[in-house]
């Protein structure tokens, strides 16, 4: 009698792929979508009848022509990281954060009504509580989706998107009924006290010190998610929800937590806003963070060290944009077409990276 | 008494963005592929099909391109997710990006800034004979446009396809237990193919509708979440058309319950009004949840060589 075979006898462990795979794999798509992306969009901006050289260098050139150019595109970076990192995280376990916007809108209305009620305190004081109001504000918008996630299964992509059209309505009432500022021409807060408004670095014209914070929590998640325990359950119950469950990992929860803190992060960019860039929460001021955010997430395949990266990338492009509609006269929509082909073709040539890369080894 | 009929009318209009965005997500979804880009695509075939009848003079051809431009969408969707087997979501927000960025690109590159609104007709209301004249109800059900009258058609028509008849059976099986299909015989990358790409056709028709019923322009807000929406009612529909049709009366109902509630002068902040459709979804979500069928095999890729799948 020989013991049962529990293996196959033939089961190896597959072959290490070769260097030249893995930089198949890893550079090529990027490699080709890039350029796909941008050979696509200049072949429709010179059939608009615009010239594609100039378009793309002004995009190109405007973050680094003038100090106010870098200037807004660091102040760009900030809020594009932090939402693409709450993105990112509860992707992570599998769950798509898709509120981002909301958060960020409803941290931006708590973070400007602690800054306008309390306009008296000191900073030391005020700009904590400024910050850490937002914080909480994303929070309980992302934690209302989780609940609904965790407790009856409600799916996070539906919850989160519609507490984004909730989330407009909250910022309406604060902007027109509550601390409403006729002056402001737009919908609009008053402005918030002095004492919860940002110190700026260097200049002029100079960025927020935002700029730190936002900085460091994107050290903090890179520094959890790879070495921590909790990072380690992070990423075991969204890779193979199964194993993790039998090994104890309670995966409902660590997505739960996962979706209140992409919240907390969306909640405290909102903050960063208000106390750093506009002084008060406006109507609007959200743009298209939530698809950049999530764009950057995507392209960035979820890894929190490249986010940042990627999200340099997409400010550069946006602060560009607009110089480019000045300009050359190119709409500044052709943008988001660019950043969307560029994840399409990121897609598309995952796929032809995997072919070649499975040839060579 | 007559004000009743006007507000019925009202809800039945509002009923079919809703339903046919939703018929498409079900479409798609039963054959396996589940679709996010609804609001995006909504959006590019509001565009479309507005800039198209403003430059033709006819909405006929406006909501035909706009169908086109969908079904272009929709295949792109059913194509990367089964030929090349791409995760559904990801393929879904990206199409949805580019859809969002594509409305707004040719909206600015035909119209450019311009100081007055262009506008375009609004579809024609046609009556139909004898049935218009029922009191309170020829109101309320027989006197639309076309599109409306169309959407009620398709919503019986996909019924009797889908549960009437043999390639409705295969259809579903696709979506249930791809293995299977595939086994009997049943096309199941074709039948992906199709159902997304006619999904999509009706989600662009279903955007087209809001500029040519509504509004006769434009404008970037015009969706309004109304395609997140949509697949919230198809999950709260249970993925078949008798469910979504009421479903579909009900988020009627709400929208035009807050509009009537901000017109009528009520003493509640609109804003309170507003997000009625929002808030009564996501409670509806929490029961629709737990009783709601959903294909078995939705938002998963079949591939024929996977021991697994």
């Amino acid at each position: 009698m020989t013991a049962p075979v529990l293996t196959e006898p033939d089961a190896a462990a597959p072959p290490a792929p070769s260097l030249a795979a893995r930089v198949i794999r890893g550079v090529l798509p990027y490699v080709l979508a890039l350029v796909l992306a941008f050979v696509v969009a200049g072949i429709v901006i010179a059939a608009l009848g615009y010239d594609p050289v100039e378009a793309y260098r002004t995009i190109f050139t405007t973050s680094f022509k003038t100090n106010f150019g870098f200037t807004e595109t660091l102040t760009k970076w900030v809020p594009l990281t932090l939402l693409a990192l709450g993105f990112t995280i509860p992707l992570a376990v599998g769950r798509f954060n898709i509120g981002g916007e909301g958060q960020l809108l409803v941290g931006a209305t708590a973070a400007a009504g602690v800054g306008i009620v309390y306009a008296d305190l000191p900073a030391a004081v005020l700009l904590p509580m400024v910050i850490l109001a937002g914080v909480l504000a994303g929070s309980v918008w992302a934690g209302i989706a989780a609940l609904l996630m965790g407790r009856f299964h409600v799916n996070e992509i539906l919850s989160t998107v519609l507490l984004n059209f909730v989330s407009f309505q909250v910022l309406d009432y604060a902007a027109t009924e509550v601390w409403t500022d006729p002056a402001a021409g737009v919908a609009a807060t008053r402005g918030v006290g002095e004492g919860a408004e940002l110190p700026t670095l260097g200049g002029p014209p100079g960025v927020h010190a935002g700029l730190l914070l936002a900085v460091a929590v994107t050290l903090v998640t890179i520094l959890v998610t790879r070495r921590t325990a909790a990072g380690f359950e992070l990423r075991a119950a969204g890779t193979n929800p199964r194993a993790a469950g039998i090994n104890g990992i309670r995966v409902e929860r660590v997505a739960v937590f996962a979706l209140i803190v992409g919240g907390a992060l969306g909640g405290l960019a909102g903050a960063l806003e208000v106390s750093g860039v506009h002084g008060r929460a406006i109507e609007g001021m959200q743009t298209n963070f939530l698809l950049l955010g999530i764009i950057i997430g995507l392209i960035a395949r979820g890894s929190a060290v490249w986010v940042p990266v990627v999200a340099f990338g997409i400010a550069i492009l946006e602060v560009g944009a607009s110089s480019m509609q000045r300009t050359v006269g190119v709409p500044a929509e052709m943008v988001l077409i660019i950043e969307a082909l560029i994840l399409i073709f990121l897609l598309l040539s995952d796929v032809i990276a995997g072919r070649l890369a499975r040839r060579v080894t | 008494m007559n004000e009743f009929a006007v507000l019925a009318q009202l809800t039945v209009v509002a009923m079919v963005p809703y339903l046919l965005a939703s018929l498409g997500t079900m479409l798609g979804g039963l054959a396996g592929v589940f679709s996010v880009s609804q609001e995006g695509v909504m959006l590019l075939g509001a565009s479309v099909g507005f800039l198209v009848s403003y430059g033709t003079g006819s909405s006929t051809v406006g909501v035909l391109v706009a169908a086109g431009v969908g079904a272009v969408f929709g295949f792109a969707l059913g194509w990367a997710t089964t030929v090349l087997r791409l995760d559904q979501f990801v393929v879904g927000l990206a199409l949805f990006f580019a859809a969002t960025g594509l409305a707004g690109l040719l909206y600015r590159i035909v119209i450019g800034q311009t100081a007055t609104t262009p506008l375009v007709d609004t579809l024609p209301r046609l009556d139909i004979p004898l049935l218009s004249d029922i009191p309170l109800l020829g109101i309320a059900l027989f006197s639309h446009n076309l599109l409306v009258y169309l959407a009620a058609l398709l919503a019986v028509g996909l019924w009797f396809f889908l549960y009437r008849t043999r390639a409705g059976l295969n259809l579903r099986s696709v979506g249930e237990n791809p293995k299977a299909a595939d086994s009997l015989g049943i096309p199941v990358v074709r039948t992906r193919l199709w159902t997304t790409a006619a999904g999509g056709a009706l989600m662009g028709v279903a955007g087209a509708f809001l500029p040519l019923v509504y509004t006769g322009t434009f404008t970037e807000g015009i969706v309004g979440g109304r395609g997140w929406l949509a697949i919230a009612l198809t999950f709260f529909g249970g993925w078949r058309p008798q469910f979504i049709v009421a479903g579909a009366l009900f988020f009627a109902t709400m929208d035009v319950v807050a509009l009537r509630a901000e017109v009528s002068g009520i003493d509640i902040p609109s804003q309170v009004l507003l997000v009625i459709p929002y808030v009564a979804t996501l409670v509806v979500m929490v029961f629709a949840f737990r009783w709601a069928r959903v294909p078995e095999f939705l938002g998963r890729n079949y591939d024929r060589e996977s021991r697994t799948g």
